[in-house]
Parts: C-alpha cells; structure tokens; sequence
C-alpha cells in the first residue's frame, strides 16, 4: 500500500506539480485563433491514401434522398406511391434478417411520411420499433419512436416535422446502434434501405420510360460492395439463411450491373428483379 | 491517498478528453437551420482529433442533387477544414474558411463515389484532442 501511495504520488507530480502550485499558477490561455489570418490550405492527400484510410459511415444514400434525385432527373410520379402493404415479423431468430427488414420498413416509413394514412404511417413505425426492439438497440430508440407513433397519432407534429425527425432517425441516431446491437446490424439495415429505394427507383424508370435515368440513379457499385462485405463475413463460419444467401447474390449482381457504362431497359428490369427477389423472401 | 489520486486522474482524463458533444450539439442547430432552406440530412458522424488529424470520409453523391457538407469543432478546434476529392483523387471543392465550422457545397454532375477529408487543421491547445461532428446533407 505504501509503495503504492508513492507511485500515485509521484503521478500526481508528473501530471502537473502539487496542487498548491497549480491553485496559485496563473491559469495558462491558449493561444487565441485569429479568425481574419489567412489559414494555410490543408494538405492534399493522395488517392492511395484516400483509399486506404475512407470510411464508410457516410457512403450510402438515403431513400429521401434517391426520391429527391429521381425528380431531379424528371421520372415523374415519385416514390411513395409504389411503396406496397408489408407484412414482415420482427420476432424470428435470425438478427440478420430483423435488420434487412427493419431497413426496409425504415425507407417506407421515411418515404410516406408526407402522405401516408395515419394508421399506416403508426403501423409502419411500430415496426421500426419491434425491429429496433429485437435488434437490442437500446431503450432511447424506442423511446424516440414511441413519441413519434404517439406525435402522428395525436397530430401533435406537421409531416414536415416528422420528415425531420425521421431524417434524423435514419442518418444520426441509427449508426449509434451499433454500441448496443452491434456493428453489423447498422450495415444490414442500411442494405435493407437501400435494397427497397432501389427496388422503387427501377421500377419507377421502368414505368416512366426514361431508361437513361439508370445510369444517375441504380450505378453504385460501392455501395453494394460495402454491403457484400458483411453478408459475406456470415458465410464464413455458418450456413447463411436464404435470405442472406439471396442478398448476396443480389448484390454481386447489383455490382456487375453498375459496372456497366450504360444501363439498358433489361439491365434496370434484371435490377428490379434481384431487388424483387430479396424483398419476397423476406 | 487512493481516492485523491483517483479524482485527480479523474479530471485529468476529463480536461484532456474532447467535446464531441459540443460539436454534434452544434452541428444538429445547423442542420435543423438547413431544413427551412431544403436541406436534408443523409448522415451524422462524430469523431475526436488531434492537432493536424484529418478523417476521410466515402460518399456516394448523385448527379443532380446539391450537396452541402458541414463540420462543427468543439471549443478547442480553431480551424477546420474540409475537401472533397473525386474517385480518382483530384481535388474538387475545398472550404477557404479559418474557423471551426466549416461548409462546402457541390452539386456532382455525374453520380459516383467521393471522398470528403475533414482536417483539424488546428487546434487552440495542441496538446488536447477536439471533438468534431460532421454531416452530409442534400437537397
């Protein structure tokens, strides 16, 4: 103990002297910024660097946000419209599959929002919820999903504030997740989200006949292969279940496809296919 | 003995440790702003920084869509900076400011992957790391 009092003691002095010399030190100021100088440019960094040190946490666009450049490119009639009823359980074994339909759930929650029905819009957050819920997320998120099911039931907040709040849900709080559920979780619902917007998006192009749209809106083979990395860890030590299998094929398709340097009508019909197969087995 | 060298560690680790929080609380006034302009929110990240530190972030943009990325610092960071690079790693947009929230907006002609650096180009105390939160935003 003794010996021990004397190591913390001489810590204590290392870390900045005895505590008398620190109350009557003059408190140190840091150098105040000078917002008017002109800042040196940061260094430009090479690709190779780029490459090795990206991180993904910001890769994968929102469903909103394909809605919003699916009108920018003039494909008329938008997404929430082809949003159909689903009827999927949270309470199953396997987590992968809670997260991929979670996901799904989420982007039609999020691309309804200004229009759906009431008791579709609070069916389709109580889902969130249950997945969350089975996903072991944590009790805030449920907490904030419950004041939104209870805001759009009472009408307490406009669908513009709740486009807000989901926006929120969707690219802030749910990559925190990741401390409670795990670090997988947040890329399969990712994947689940990003599987229904583009399932939407080809099959918006295919109604409205603007093929070329394609080439701005389905090529991400970034994204698909960020997502194969994780399904693809599960088959490494278990049989993966149907769905998993399928999404894997999915999106090593997605992946050729976007390869392409211009998609044609059959390319976005093959797209709405895997995307239609995915979305069925679940 | 114990206990005075417990809370002494204490505060030492909590001085030392950067304001992350102060940096999201910021960024989440921003991005709340932004929303009575049109912008949406794709994604929210935190991240600490030491002095001349930088992350770099992968974003998938589409053609079209205007992009505005923004970046808040805690109390320590003074200059903040932020670049976006295309695939190939040419230097697309770079923000001019000297101050802890940096932005910069693109709109892509073509949809592809990017890559956004966020630098802490320089902090108040060197010696202490700087909490910085950073979003992608859209509209």
């Amino acid at each position: 103990m003794r010996t021990l009092s004397l190591l913390l003691a001489a810590a204590l002095v290392g870390c900045g002297g005895d505590s008398t010399t620190v109350a009557e030190a003059p408190p140190k100021e840091a150098p105040a910024p000078d917002a008017t100088a002109p800042a040196a440019p940061p260094p430009t960094l090479a690709v190779a660097d780029l490459q090795a040190q990206a991180e993904n946490i910001a890769l994968v666009p929102s469903p909103a946000e394909m809605q919003k450049a699916l009108e920018k490119a003039g494909v008329a009639g938008g997404l929430s419209k082809l949003v159909s009823a689903r009827e999927f359980k949270m309470d199953v074994e396997n987590k992968d599959v809670v997260a991929v339909r979670t996901g799904v759930v989420l982007a039609d929650a999020l691309l309804t929002v200004k229009d759906a029905e009431t008791g579709v819009l609070v069916a389709r957050l109580e889902k969130v919820k249950a997945g969350m819920v089975a996903l072991g997320a944590g009790t805030d998120i449920a907490a904030t999903l419950d004041e939104l099911v209870n805001a759009v039931k009472n009408e307490t907040k406009s669908r513009d504030e709740l486009l807000k709040d989901l926006d929120d849900l969707h690219g802030a709080i749910l990559p925190e997740i990741k401390y409670e559920a795990g670090e997988r979780v947040v890329p399969l619902l990712q994947a689940g989200s990003w599987l229904e917007g583009s399932n939407l998006v080809a099959n918006a192009i295919l109604t409205s006949g603007k093929i070329e749209a394609g080439n701005s809106l389905l090529r991400q083979p970034q994204v698909a292969g960020y997502f194969l990395k994780y399904v693809q860890v599960e088959g490494a030590d278990k049989a993966p279940s149907e769905v998993v299998k399928q999404l894997e094929a999915t999106l090593k398709k997605l992946q050729e496809i976007a390869a392409k340097p211009n998609l044609s009508t059959e390319d976005t019909t093959e797209i709405k296919a895997q995307t239609d197969a995915v979305l069925g087995l679940l | 003995m114990l206990t005075l060298a417990a809370t002494a560690a204490l505060l030492f680790a909590s001085t030392a440790r950067a304001d992350e929080e102060a940096a999201e609380t910021c960024l989440r006034t921003k991005i709340w702003e932004g929303y009575t302009s049109g912008w949406q929110v794709r994604s929210q990240t935190n991240a600490t920084f030491g002095s001349g530190e930088h992350r770099v972030y992968l974003v998938t943009l589409y053609a079209g869509n205007e992009y505005k990325f923004l970046a808040c610092g805690d109390d320590n960071s003074a200059n903040l900076d932020l670049v976006l690079y295309d695939a190939a790693g040419n230097v697309l947009a770079t923000d001019n400011s000297n101050d802890r929230e940096p932005s910069l907006t693109y709109t892509p002609t073509v949809t592809d992957t990017f890559y956004l650096a966020v630098h802490g180009s320089r902090l108040n105390d060197a010696a202490k790391k700087a909490g910085v939160s950073t979003a992608v935003s859209y509209k």
